[in-house]
Protein backbone atom coordinates (compact mmCIF):
# COMPACT_ATOMS: atom_id res chain seq x y z
CA UNK A 1 0.00 0.00 0.00
CA UNK A 2 2.90 2.91 1.07
CA UNK A 3 6.54 2.13 -0.23
CA UNK A 4 9.14 4.82 1.05
CA UNK A 5 12.75 4.42 -0.68
CA UNK A 6 15.33 6.14 0.88
CA UNK A 7 13.04 9.37 1.00
CA UNK A 8 14.93 12.40 2.17
CA UNK A 9 13.14 15.57 2.48
CA UNK A 10 15.61 19.33 2.84
CA UNK A 11 13.67 22.50 3.31
CA UNK A 12 15.38 25.37 1.98
CA UNK A 13 18.37 23.17 0.59
CA UNK A 14 19.88 23.30 4.73
CA UNK A 15 17.54 21.71 7.23
CA UNK A 16 17.05 17.85 6.16
CA UNK A 17 13.76 16.80 7.71
CA UNK A 18 13.72 13.42 6.52
CA UNK A 19 17.12 11.22 5.70
CA UNK A 20 17.01 8.08 3.84
CA UNK A 21 13.83 6.77 5.15
CA UNK A 22 12.52 3.02 4.05
CA UNK A 23 9.67 0.99 5.06
CA UNK A 24 6.51 -0.75 3.52
CA UNK A 25 2.50 -0.87 5.01
CA UNK A 26 0.60 -3.83 3.38
CA UNK A 27 -2.72 -3.55 2.53
CA UNK A 28 -5.06 -3.63 5.73
CA UNK A 29 -2.03 -2.89 8.31
CA UNK A 30 -2.65 -0.32 10.85
CA UNK A 31 0.71 1.56 12.12
CA UNK A 32 1.65 3.95 14.19
CA UNK A 33 4.39 6.62 13.77
CA UNK A 34 6.01 8.01 16.75
CA UNK A 35 8.55 10.44 17.39
CA UNK A 36 9.53 13.84 19.29
CA UNK A 37 8.37 16.88 17.58
CA UNK A 38 10.52 17.47 14.96
CA UNK A 39 11.71 13.90 14.84
CA UNK A 40 9.71 14.24 10.70
CA UNK A 41 6.06 12.41 11.27
CA UNK A 42 4.65 15.79 10.19
CA UNK A 43 6.69 15.26 6.90
CA UNK A 44 5.58 12.06 5.98
CA UNK A 45 2.17 12.71 6.31
CA UNK A 46 2.81 16.24 4.62
CA UNK A 47 4.38 13.80 1.86
CA UNK A 48 1.71 11.02 1.59
CA UNK A 49 -0.86 14.10 1.37
CA UNK A 50 1.34 15.16 -1.58
CA UNK A 51 1.25 18.46 0.75
CA UNK A 52 5.06 17.98 -0.13
CA UNK A 53 6.89 16.07 -2.75
CA UNK A 54 10.65 14.46 -1.61
CA UNK A 55 13.97 16.01 -2.49
CA UNK A 56 15.38 12.50 -2.80
CA UNK A 57 13.54 9.04 -2.94
CA UNK A 58 10.56 7.55 -4.27
CA UNK A 59 7.11 7.15 -2.22
CA UNK A 60 4.45 4.74 -4.06
CA UNK A 61 1.26 4.37 -2.61
CA UNK A 62 -1.85 2.70 -3.82
CA UNK A 63 0.50 2.18 -7.17
CA UNK A 64 0.86 5.89 -7.68
CA UNK A 65 4.63 7.41 -7.25
CA UNK A 66 4.00 10.48 -5.99
CA UNK A 67 7.20 12.03 -6.78
CA UNK A 68 5.85 12.02 -10.77
CA UNK A 69 1.98 13.10 -10.15
CA UNK A 70 1.32 15.75 -11.80
CA UNK A 71 -0.39 19.14 -9.91
CA UNK A 72 -3.55 18.02 -11.93
CA UNK A 73 -3.71 13.79 -10.80
CA UNK A 74 -3.12 15.13 -7.08
CA UNK A 75 -6.96 15.88 -6.71
CA UNK A 76 -7.88 12.47 -7.63
CA UNK A 77 -5.03 10.33 -5.68
CA UNK A 78 -6.12 12.92 -2.30
CA UNK A 79 -9.87 10.74 -2.85
CA UNK A 80 -8.08 7.88 -2.39
CA UNK A 81 -6.81 9.02 0.73
CA UNK A 82 -8.94 9.95 4.10
CA UNK A 83 -7.14 12.03 6.19
CA UNK A 84 -7.84 13.34 10.26
CA UNK A 85 -6.73 16.01 11.50
CA UNK A 86 -5.19 16.81 15.13
CA UNK A 87 -7.07 19.81 14.89
CA UNK A 88 -9.93 18.06 13.22
CA UNK A 89 -10.40 21.08 11.07
CA UNK A 90 -13.70 21.52 10.95
CA UNK A 91 -16.29 24.17 9.13
CA UNK A 92 -17.32 26.24 11.73
CA UNK A 93 -20.35 27.66 9.03
CA UNK A 94 -21.77 24.54 8.18
CA UNK A 95 -23.89 21.79 9.91
CA UNK A 96 -22.17 18.28 10.90
CA UNK A 97 -24.19 16.73 8.09
CA UNK A 98 -22.70 19.12 5.33
CA UNK A 99 -18.87 18.96 6.96
CA UNK A 100 -19.23 15.09 6.73
CA UNK A 101 -21.29 15.29 2.97
CA UNK A 102 -17.36 17.64 1.71
CA UNK A 103 -15.97 14.59 0.46
CA UNK A 104 -18.58 13.51 -1.17
CA UNK A 105 -19.87 16.80 -2.63
CA UNK A 106 -16.46 17.42 -4.61
CA UNK A 107 -16.34 13.89 -6.08
CA UNK A 108 -19.76 15.01 -7.68
CA UNK A 109 -22.11 12.40 -5.51
CA UNK A 110 -26.23 12.96 -6.06
CA UNK A 111 -27.96 14.30 -3.01
CA UNK A 112 -29.53 10.63 -1.93
CA UNK A 113 -26.19 8.68 -2.51
CA UNK A 114 -24.62 11.69 -0.06
CA UNK A 115 -27.23 11.30 2.58
CA UNK A 116 -27.29 7.72 2.61
CA UNK A 117 -23.31 7.19 3.24
CA UNK A 118 -22.99 11.05 5.46
CA UNK A 119 -25.81 9.10 7.75
CA UNK A 120 -23.96 5.74 7.20
CA UNK A 121 -20.49 7.12 8.78
CA UNK A 122 -22.20 9.42 11.17
CA UNK A 123 -23.91 5.98 12.48
CA UNK A 124 -20.30 4.53 12.54
CA UNK A 125 -18.84 6.98 15.11
CA UNK A 126 -21.76 7.23 16.67
CA UNK A 127 -23.06 10.51 16.14
CA UNK A 128 -26.26 10.59 13.93
CA UNK A 129 -28.65 12.16 16.34
CA UNK A 130 -26.42 15.67 15.85
CA UNK A 131 -26.30 15.71 12.16
CA UNK A 132 -28.11 18.91 12.25
CA UNK A 133 -25.57 20.48 15.01
CA UNK A 134 -23.33 23.08 14.27
CA UNK A 135 -19.71 21.60 15.44
CA UNK A 136 -19.20 24.50 17.95
CA UNK A 137 -22.14 22.88 19.64
CA UNK A 138 -20.10 19.81 20.18
CA UNK A 139 -17.52 18.18 22.79
CA UNK A 140 -13.91 17.90 21.15
CA UNK A 141 -14.29 14.58 21.29
CA UNK A 142 -17.28 14.56 19.36
CA UNK A 143 -15.79 16.95 16.93
CA UNK A 144 -12.43 14.90 16.34
CA UNK A 145 -15.30 12.21 15.74
CA UNK A 146 -17.20 14.12 13.20
CA UNK A 147 -13.82 14.75 11.42
CA UNK A 148 -13.63 10.56 11.58
CA UNK A 149 -16.59 10.43 9.83
CA UNK A 150 -15.90 13.12 7.01
CA UNK A 151 -12.12 11.01 6.73
CA UNK A 152 -14.15 7.76 6.17
CA UNK A 153 -17.48 8.58 4.26
CA UNK A 154 -16.10 7.97 0.80
CA UNK A 155 -14.69 5.23 2.22
CA UNK A 156 -11.31 5.81 1.54
CA UNK A 157 -8.53 2.46 1.22
CA UNK A 158 -5.89 4.37 3.11
CA UNK A 159 -6.44 6.06 6.36
CA UNK A 160 -3.75 8.86 7.75
CA UNK A 161 -4.55 10.50 11.56
CA UNK A 162 -2.36 13.61 12.65
CA UNK A 163 -2.35 13.41 16.24
CA UNK A 164 -5.61 12.11 16.26
CA UNK A 165 -5.71 12.19 20.21
CA UNK A 166 -3.80 15.22 20.86
CA UNK A 167 -6.50 17.12 22.74
CA UNK A 168 -8.56 14.40 24.25
CA UNK A 169 -8.79 13.10 27.69
CA UNK A 170 -7.08 8.88 27.71
CA UNK A 171 -10.95 7.76 28.16
CA UNK A 172 -11.59 9.99 24.64
CA UNK A 173 -8.74 8.50 22.96
CA UNK A 174 -8.67 5.02 23.85
CA UNK A 175 -12.55 5.56 22.29
CA UNK A 176 -11.16 7.45 19.27
CA UNK A 177 -8.19 4.91 18.58
CA UNK A 178 -11.24 2.17 19.15
CA UNK A 179 -12.61 3.68 16.47
CA UNK A 180 -9.93 3.52 14.37
CA UNK A 181 -9.26 -0.52 15.36
CA UNK A 182 -12.57 -1.09 13.29
CA UNK A 183 -12.06 0.79 10.17
CA UNK A 184 -9.14 -1.44 10.42
CA UNK A 185 -10.79 -4.78 10.92
CA UNK A 186 -12.88 -3.94 7.67
CA UNK A 187 -9.81 -3.88 5.51
CA UNK A 188 -8.79 0.26 5.69
CA UNK A 189 -5.16 0.65 5.73
CA UNK A 190 -4.59 2.65 8.50
CA UNK A 191 -1.57 5.04 9.57
CA UNK A 192 -1.61 7.42 12.91
CA UNK A 193 1.48 9.92 13.83
CA UNK A 194 1.33 9.99 17.50
CA UNK A 195 3.12 10.77 20.55
CA UNK A 196 1.30 9.17 22.78
CA UNK A 197 3.24 6.76 23.91
CA UNK A 198 1.20 5.11 26.73
CA UNK A 199 -1.73 4.31 24.70
CA UNK A 200 0.28 3.31 21.62
CA UNK A 201 1.95 0.47 23.88
CA UNK A 202 -1.91 -0.68 24.86
CA UNK A 203 -2.75 -0.99 21.38
CA UNK A 204 -0.39 -4.00 20.23
CA UNK A 205 0.10 -2.40 16.53
CA UNK A 206 3.43 -2.22 14.61
CA UNK A 207 5.31 1.13 15.47
CA UNK A 208 7.68 2.88 13.21
CA UNK A 209 9.54 5.04 15.06
CA UNK A 210 11.30 8.52 13.69
CA UNK A 211 13.86 10.53 15.49
CA UNK A 212 15.81 13.23 13.98
CA UNK A 213 14.45 12.58 10.45
CA UNK A 214 15.94 8.86 10.65
CA UNK A 215 13.78 5.68 11.04
CA UNK A 216 15.17 4.71 14.11
CA UNK A 217 12.75 1.68 15.02
CA UNK A 218 10.05 -0.57 13.41
CA UNK A 219 8.46 -2.60 16.12
CA UNK A 220 5.61 -5.12 16.64
CA UNK A 221 6.04 -6.21 13.14
CA UNK A 222 3.20 -9.03 11.62
CA UNK A 223 1.89 -9.04 15.32
CA UNK B 1 -31.31 -15.78 -20.76
CA UNK B 2 -30.76 -14.84 -17.38
CA UNK B 3 -26.65 -13.75 -18.21
CA UNK B 4 -28.45 -11.69 -21.18
CA UNK B 5 -30.99 -9.97 -18.68
CA UNK B 6 -28.13 -8.93 -16.19
CA UNK B 7 -26.12 -7.34 -19.01
CA UNK B 8 -29.03 -5.35 -19.99
CA UNK B 9 -29.48 -4.23 -16.31
CA UNK B 10 -26.07 -3.73 -16.02
CA UNK B 11 -25.83 -0.70 -19.32
CA UNK B 12 -28.53 0.61 -17.82
CA UNK B 13 -27.84 1.37 -14.63
CA UNK B 14 -24.38 2.68 -16.34
CA UNK B 15 -25.90 4.88 -18.28
CA UNK B 16 -28.49 6.29 -15.20
CA UNK B 17 -24.98 6.67 -13.68
CA UNK B 18 -23.88 9.12 -15.94
CA UNK B 19 -27.29 10.83 -16.12
CA UNK B 20 -27.00 10.72 -12.05
CA UNK B 21 -23.23 12.18 -12.26
CA UNK B 22 -24.91 15.39 -14.82
CA UNK B 23 -27.55 16.12 -12.63
CA UNK B 24 -25.22 16.33 -9.37
CA UNK B 25 -23.23 18.40 -11.19
CA UNK B 26 -25.81 21.00 -12.29
CA UNK B 27 -27.04 20.77 -8.50
CA UNK B 28 -23.75 21.32 -7.10
CA UNK B 29 -23.67 24.15 -9.50
CA UNK B 30 -26.54 25.75 -8.51
CA UNK B 31 -26.09 25.40 -4.80
CA UNK B 32 -22.47 26.71 -5.56
CA UNK B 33 -24.17 29.83 -6.94
CA UNK B 34 -27.45 30.00 -4.49
CA UNK B 35 -24.27 29.92 -1.71
CA UNK B 36 -22.29 32.70 -3.28
CA UNK B 37 -25.25 34.84 -3.53
CA UNK B 38 -26.06 34.39 0.39
CA UNK B 39 -22.68 35.10 1.45
CA UNK B 40 -22.57 38.26 -0.20
CA UNK B 41 -26.02 39.19 1.48
CA UNK B 42 -24.79 38.32 4.76
CA UNK B 43 -22.33 41.25 4.21
CA UNK B 44 -24.76 43.83 3.19
CA UNK B 45 -22.60 47.06 3.95
CA UNK B 46 -19.76 46.07 2.07
CA UNK B 47 -21.27 44.43 -0.66
CA UNK B 48 -23.32 47.48 -1.53
CA UNK B 49 -20.04 49.47 -1.77
CA UNK B 50 -18.62 47.20 -3.51
CA UNK B 51 -21.78 47.03 -6.31
CA UNK B 52 -21.44 50.87 -5.90
CA UNK B 53 -18.05 51.05 -7.00
CA UNK B 54 -18.83 48.96 -9.92
CA UNK B 55 -21.58 51.36 -10.86
CA UNK B 56 -19.77 54.08 -10.70
CA UNK B 57 -16.85 52.62 -13.19
CA UNK B 58 -19.50 51.59 -15.62
CA UNK B 59 -21.81 54.52 -15.56
CA UNK B 60 -19.31 57.04 -16.42
CA UNK B 61 -18.29 55.13 -19.86
CA UNK B 62 -22.04 53.98 -20.63
CA UNK B 63 -23.15 57.35 -20.31
CA UNK B 64 -20.69 59.23 -22.41
CA UNK B 65 -21.32 56.35 -25.03
CA UNK B 66 -25.11 57.28 -24.72
CA UNK B 67 -24.09 61.10 -25.07
CA UNK B 68 -21.59 60.54 -28.26
CA UNK B 69 -24.48 58.27 -29.94
CA UNK B 70 -27.21 61.90 -29.45
CA UNK B 71 -24.21 63.75 -30.86
CA UNK B 72 -24.24 61.36 -33.91
CA UNK B 73 -27.77 61.51 -34.88
CA UNK B 74 -27.26 65.46 -34.46
CA UNK B 75 -24.13 64.83 -36.70
CA UNK B 76 -26.52 63.15 -39.51
CA UNK B 77 -28.84 65.42 -39.44
CA UNK B 78 -26.65 68.19 -39.82
CA UNK B 79 -25.27 66.59 -42.82
CA UNK B 80 -28.27 65.67 -44.35
CA UNK B 81 -28.73 69.39 -44.45
CA UNK B 82 -25.55 70.50 -46.23
CA UNK B 83 -25.92 72.23 -49.17
CA UNK B 84 -24.19 74.77 -52.02
CA UNK B 85 -24.97 78.18 -52.46
CA UNK B 86 -24.30 78.46 -56.56
CA UNK B 87 -24.09 82.63 -56.89
CA UNK B 88 -24.13 83.89 -60.11
CA UNK B 89 -21.83 86.98 -61.48
CA UNK B 90 -23.58 90.52 -61.58
CA UNK B 91 -24.05 90.55 -65.19
CA UNK B 92 -26.05 87.61 -65.56
CA UNK B 93 -29.74 87.78 -67.25
CA UNK B 94 -32.72 86.04 -65.87
CA UNK B 95 -32.25 84.25 -68.72
CA UNK B 96 -28.76 83.06 -68.30
CA UNK B 97 -30.57 82.24 -64.82
CA UNK B 98 -33.01 80.03 -65.92
CA UNK B 99 -30.43 78.26 -68.08
CA UNK B 100 -28.28 77.49 -65.59
CA UNK B 101 -31.13 76.10 -63.40
CA UNK B 102 -31.73 73.25 -66.25
CA UNK B 103 -28.26 72.46 -66.52
CA UNK B 104 -27.67 71.67 -62.68
CA UNK B 105 -30.92 70.32 -62.47
CA UNK B 106 -29.79 67.57 -65.16
CA UNK B 107 -26.82 66.45 -63.14
CA UNK B 108 -27.06 62.81 -62.10
CA UNK B 109 -24.88 64.18 -58.28
CA UNK B 110 -27.91 66.88 -57.77
CA UNK B 111 -30.72 65.89 -55.55
CA UNK B 112 -32.77 69.41 -56.20
CA UNK B 113 -31.99 73.23 -56.84
CA UNK B 114 -34.17 75.95 -56.48
CA UNK B 115 -33.72 78.92 -57.83
CA UNK B 116 -33.23 82.85 -55.51
CA UNK B 117 -33.86 85.94 -57.86
CA UNK B 118 -32.21 89.03 -56.81
CA UNK B 119 -35.54 90.54 -56.18
CA UNK B 120 -36.24 87.16 -53.89
CA UNK B 121 -32.28 87.62 -52.05
CA UNK B 122 -33.41 91.19 -51.18
CA UNK B 123 -36.82 90.12 -49.57
CA UNK B 124 -35.41 88.11 -47.52
CA UNK B 125 -32.51 90.05 -46.81
CA UNK B 126 -35.21 92.70 -46.17
CA UNK B 127 -36.66 90.01 -43.72
CA UNK B 128 -34.11 88.74 -41.95
CA UNK B 129 -32.07 91.96 -40.92
CA UNK B 130 -35.13 93.83 -40.46
CA UNK B 131 -33.44 96.52 -42.69
CA UNK B 132 -36.37 97.38 -45.10
CA UNK B 133 -36.34 101.28 -45.41
CA UNK B 134 -32.69 101.45 -45.76
CA UNK B 135 -32.40 98.94 -48.17
CA UNK B 136 -35.15 99.99 -50.47
CA UNK B 137 -33.42 103.47 -50.82
CA UNK B 138 -31.01 102.01 -53.18
CA UNK B 139 -31.92 102.37 -56.39
CA UNK B 140 -30.44 99.48 -57.85
CA UNK B 141 -30.46 95.77 -56.43
CA UNK B 142 -26.75 94.92 -55.26
CA UNK B 143 -27.55 90.74 -55.10
CA UNK B 144 -26.70 88.63 -58.00
CA UNK B 145 -29.03 85.57 -58.51
CA UNK B 146 -28.58 82.62 -56.61
CA UNK B 147 -29.30 78.87 -56.25
CA UNK B 148 -29.32 76.99 -53.98
CA UNK B 149 -28.66 73.38 -54.35
CA UNK B 150 -28.80 70.20 -52.15
CA UNK B 151 -26.39 67.33 -53.51
CA UNK B 152 -27.60 63.24 -53.75
CA UNK B 153 -24.34 62.45 -52.11
CA UNK B 154 -23.73 64.22 -48.11
CA UNK B 155 -20.16 62.93 -47.72
CA UNK B 156 -17.52 65.76 -47.33
CA UNK B 157 -15.85 64.08 -50.70
CA UNK B 158 -19.04 64.29 -53.42
CA UNK B 159 -19.95 68.17 -52.11
CA UNK B 160 -16.36 69.40 -52.78
CA UNK B 161 -16.55 67.61 -56.16
CA UNK B 162 -19.74 68.99 -56.59
CA UNK B 163 -18.89 72.23 -55.78
CA UNK B 164 -15.68 72.34 -58.13
CA UNK B 165 -17.77 71.44 -61.31
CA UNK B 166 -20.42 74.30 -60.42
CA UNK B 167 -18.01 77.06 -60.14
CA UNK B 168 -16.83 75.86 -63.74
CA UNK B 169 -20.11 76.58 -65.32
CA UNK B 170 -20.80 79.74 -67.02
CA UNK B 171 -21.63 82.49 -65.36
CA UNK B 172 -21.05 81.01 -62.11
CA UNK B 173 -18.93 83.56 -60.16
CA UNK B 174 -18.73 81.37 -56.25
CA UNK B 175 -20.14 78.08 -55.13
CA UNK B 176 -20.06 78.18 -51.22
CA UNK B 177 -20.14 75.48 -49.09
CA UNK B 178 -19.12 75.65 -45.47
CA UNK B 179 -17.16 71.86 -45.61
CA UNK B 180 -14.78 72.64 -43.01
CA UNK B 181 -16.84 72.57 -39.63
CA UNK B 182 -19.04 69.75 -41.62
CA UNK B 183 -15.41 67.62 -41.38
CA UNK B 184 -14.55 69.02 -38.01
CA UNK B 185 -17.58 67.82 -36.73
CA UNK B 186 -16.45 64.10 -37.90
CA UNK B 187 -13.34 64.67 -37.07
CA UNK B 188 -14.57 65.30 -33.23
CA UNK B 189 -17.04 62.28 -33.82
CA UNK B 190 -14.17 59.97 -34.10
CA UNK B 191 -12.15 61.42 -31.34
CA UNK B 192 -15.70 61.05 -28.85
CA UNK B 193 -15.34 57.22 -29.91
CA UNK B 194 -11.89 56.92 -29.19
CA UNK B 195 -12.18 58.75 -25.64
CA UNK B 196 -15.27 56.66 -24.84
CA UNK B 197 -13.20 53.35 -25.88
CA UNK B 198 -10.30 54.30 -23.92
CA UNK B 199 -12.24 55.26 -20.77
CA UNK B 200 -14.57 51.95 -21.38
CA UNK B 201 -10.76 49.81 -21.38
CA UNK B 202 -9.69 51.70 -18.15
CA UNK B 203 -12.66 51.21 -16.42
CA UNK B 204 -13.31 47.74 -17.32
CA UNK B 205 -10.09 47.45 -15.81
CA UNK B 206 -11.23 49.33 -12.68
CA UNK B 207 -14.22 46.77 -12.35
CA UNK B 208 -11.79 43.69 -12.44
CA UNK B 209 -9.31 45.53 -9.63
CA UNK B 210 -12.40 46.10 -7.58
CA UNK B 211 -13.92 42.85 -7.78
CA UNK B 212 -10.70 41.28 -7.61
CA UNK B 213 -10.07 43.18 -4.66
CA UNK B 214 -13.12 42.12 -2.57
CA UNK B 215 -12.89 38.34 -3.93
CA UNK B 216 -9.06 38.07 -2.46
CA UNK B 217 -10.48 39.54 0.63
CA UNK B 218 -13.10 36.53 0.72
CA UNK B 219 -10.59 34.15 -0.63
CA UNK B 220 -7.96 35.59 2.62
CA UNK B 221 -11.15 34.67 4.80
CA UNK B 222 -11.84 30.96 3.83
CA UNK B 223 -8.27 30.70 3.52
CA UNK B 224 -9.03 28.01 6.28
CA UNK B 225 -11.45 26.29 4.25
CA UNK B 226 -9.77 25.82 0.50
CA UNK B 227 -6.69 24.38 2.54
CA UNK B 228 -9.09 21.63 3.97
CA UNK B 229 -10.90 20.96 0.51
CA UNK B 230 -7.89 21.01 -1.47
CA UNK B 231 -6.39 18.25 0.95
CA UNK B 232 -9.82 15.87 0.83
CA UNK B 233 -9.38 15.80 -3.36
CA UNK B 234 -11.02 19.58 -4.31
CA UNK B 235 -9.53 20.24 -8.22
CA UNK B 236 -8.78 24.04 -8.55
CA UNK B 237 -11.86 24.06 -10.78
CA UNK B 238 -14.08 23.35 -7.61
CA UNK B 239 -12.15 25.93 -5.13
CA UNK B 240 -12.55 28.31 -7.58
CA UNK B 241 -16.37 27.84 -8.67
CA UNK B 242 -17.71 29.72 -5.38
CA UNK B 243 -15.83 32.71 -6.04
CA UNK B 244 -16.07 32.90 -9.29
CA UNK B 245 -20.24 33.08 -8.80
CA UNK B 246 -19.00 35.84 -6.13
CA UNK B 247 -17.51 37.53 -8.74
CA UNK B 248 -19.75 36.98 -11.56
CA UNK B 249 -23.26 38.12 -9.10
CA UNK B 250 -21.25 41.30 -7.97
CA UNK B 251 -20.44 42.11 -11.61
CA UNK B 252 -24.11 41.67 -12.40
CA UNK B 253 -25.42 43.46 -9.58
CA UNK B 254 -23.13 46.58 -9.82
CA UNK B 255 -24.16 46.56 -14.12
CA UNK B 256 -27.75 46.42 -12.60
CA UNK B 257 -27.32 49.14 -10.09
CA UNK B 258 -25.02 51.30 -13.08
CA UNK B 259 -28.20 51.13 -15.28
CA UNK B 260 -30.33 52.29 -12.33
CA UNK B 261 -27.88 55.39 -12.00
CA UNK B 262 -27.49 55.71 -15.75
CA UNK B 263 -31.75 55.89 -15.95
CA UNK B 264 -31.90 58.42 -13.40
CA UNK B 265 -29.30 60.61 -14.86
CA UNK B 266 -30.66 60.75 -17.99
CA UNK B 267 -34.06 61.49 -16.75
CA UNK B 268 -32.74 64.65 -14.89
CA UNK B 269 -30.38 65.73 -17.48
CA UNK B 270 -33.15 65.33 -20.08
CA UNK B 271 -35.26 68.28 -19.71
CA UNK B 272 -31.97 71.33 -19.89
CA UNK B 273 -31.10 69.05 -22.91
CA UNK B 274 -34.54 68.65 -24.69
CA UNK B 275 -34.95 72.68 -24.08
CA UNK B 276 -31.20 73.75 -25.42
CA UNK B 277 -31.98 71.66 -28.10
CA UNK B 278 -35.29 72.94 -28.86
CA UNK B 279 -33.26 76.51 -29.06
CA UNK B 280 -31.27 75.50 -31.68
CA UNK B 281 -34.48 74.41 -33.82
CA UNK B 282 -33.69 70.89 -33.24
CA UNK B 283 -35.41 67.85 -31.80
CA UNK B 284 -33.93 65.82 -29.25
CA UNK B 285 -35.34 62.40 -27.71
CA UNK B 286 -33.54 61.28 -24.53
CA UNK B 287 -30.93 58.72 -25.01
CA UNK B 288 -31.22 55.29 -23.98
CA UNK B 289 -29.04 51.95 -24.06
CA UNK B 290 -32.17 50.00 -24.87
CA UNK B 291 -32.75 46.78 -24.61
CA UNK B 292 -29.99 45.20 -26.12
CA UNK B 293 -27.74 47.86 -24.92
CA UNK B 294 -28.97 47.09 -21.30
CA UNK B 295 -28.25 43.28 -21.75
CA UNK B 296 -24.50 43.93 -23.33
CA UNK B 297 -23.76 45.98 -20.73
CA UNK B 298 -25.31 43.56 -18.25
CA UNK B 299 -23.18 40.90 -20.14
CA UNK B 300 -20.11 42.52 -19.77
CA UNK B 301 -20.15 43.73 -16.22
CA UNK B 302 -21.28 40.30 -15.12
CA UNK B 303 -18.26 38.52 -17.32
CA UNK B 304 -15.29 41.16 -15.71
CA UNK B 305 -16.81 40.59 -12.31
CA UNK B 306 -15.70 36.55 -13.70
CA UNK B 307 -12.58 37.76 -14.68
CA UNK B 308 -11.42 39.50 -11.97
CA UNK B 309 -12.38 36.74 -9.37
CA UNK B 310 -10.93 34.42 -11.10
CA UNK B 311 -7.46 36.32 -10.97
CA UNK B 312 -7.79 36.79 -7.52
CA UNK B 313 -8.02 33.07 -6.82
CA UNK B 314 -5.53 32.02 -9.26
CA UNK B 315 -2.92 34.10 -7.40
CA UNK B 316 -3.71 32.21 -4.31
CA UNK B 317 -3.92 28.65 -6.15
CA UNK B 318 -1.07 29.15 -7.36
CA UNK B 319 0.66 29.38 -4.09
CA UNK B 320 -0.59 26.02 -3.36
CA UNK B 321 0.98 23.71 -5.67
CA UNK B 322 3.41 20.93 -3.37
CA UNK B 323 7.42 21.76 -3.26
Amino acid sequence: MIAFEHVGKRYGGRFEALADVNFRLSRGEMVFLTGHSGAGKSSVLKLLTCLERPSRGRIVVAGHDLGRLGNAQIPFYRRQLGVVFQNHQLLFDRSVFENVALPLSIQGFTADEVARRVRAALDKVGLLHREKALPIELSGGEQQRIGIARAVVHKPALLLADEPTGNLDPQLSADIMRLFEDFNRIGTTVLIASHDLALIARLKHRVLRLREGRLVGDEGMGS
Amino acid sequence: MKKGRRTRQGARNQQSSFERQRLAWQAHHRQTARDALHRLKQRPIGTAMTLMAIAVALVLPAALWLLLGSAQVLDRNLSDTAQLTVYMTPSASDVDASSLLERVRARDDVGSVTLVTPEQGLEQFQKTLGLGDALSGLDKNPLPAALIVKPVTQTPEAVSALSLALKQMPKVDEAQVDMQWLERLKQLSTLGQRVVLSFGALFALGVILIVGNTIRLSVENRREEIEVITLIGATHAFVRRPFLYSGAWLGLGGGIASLILLAAGMAWLSAPLTALAESYGGQWAVPSLGFEGSLFLLIVSTLLGWLGAFIAVGRHLSHMTPK
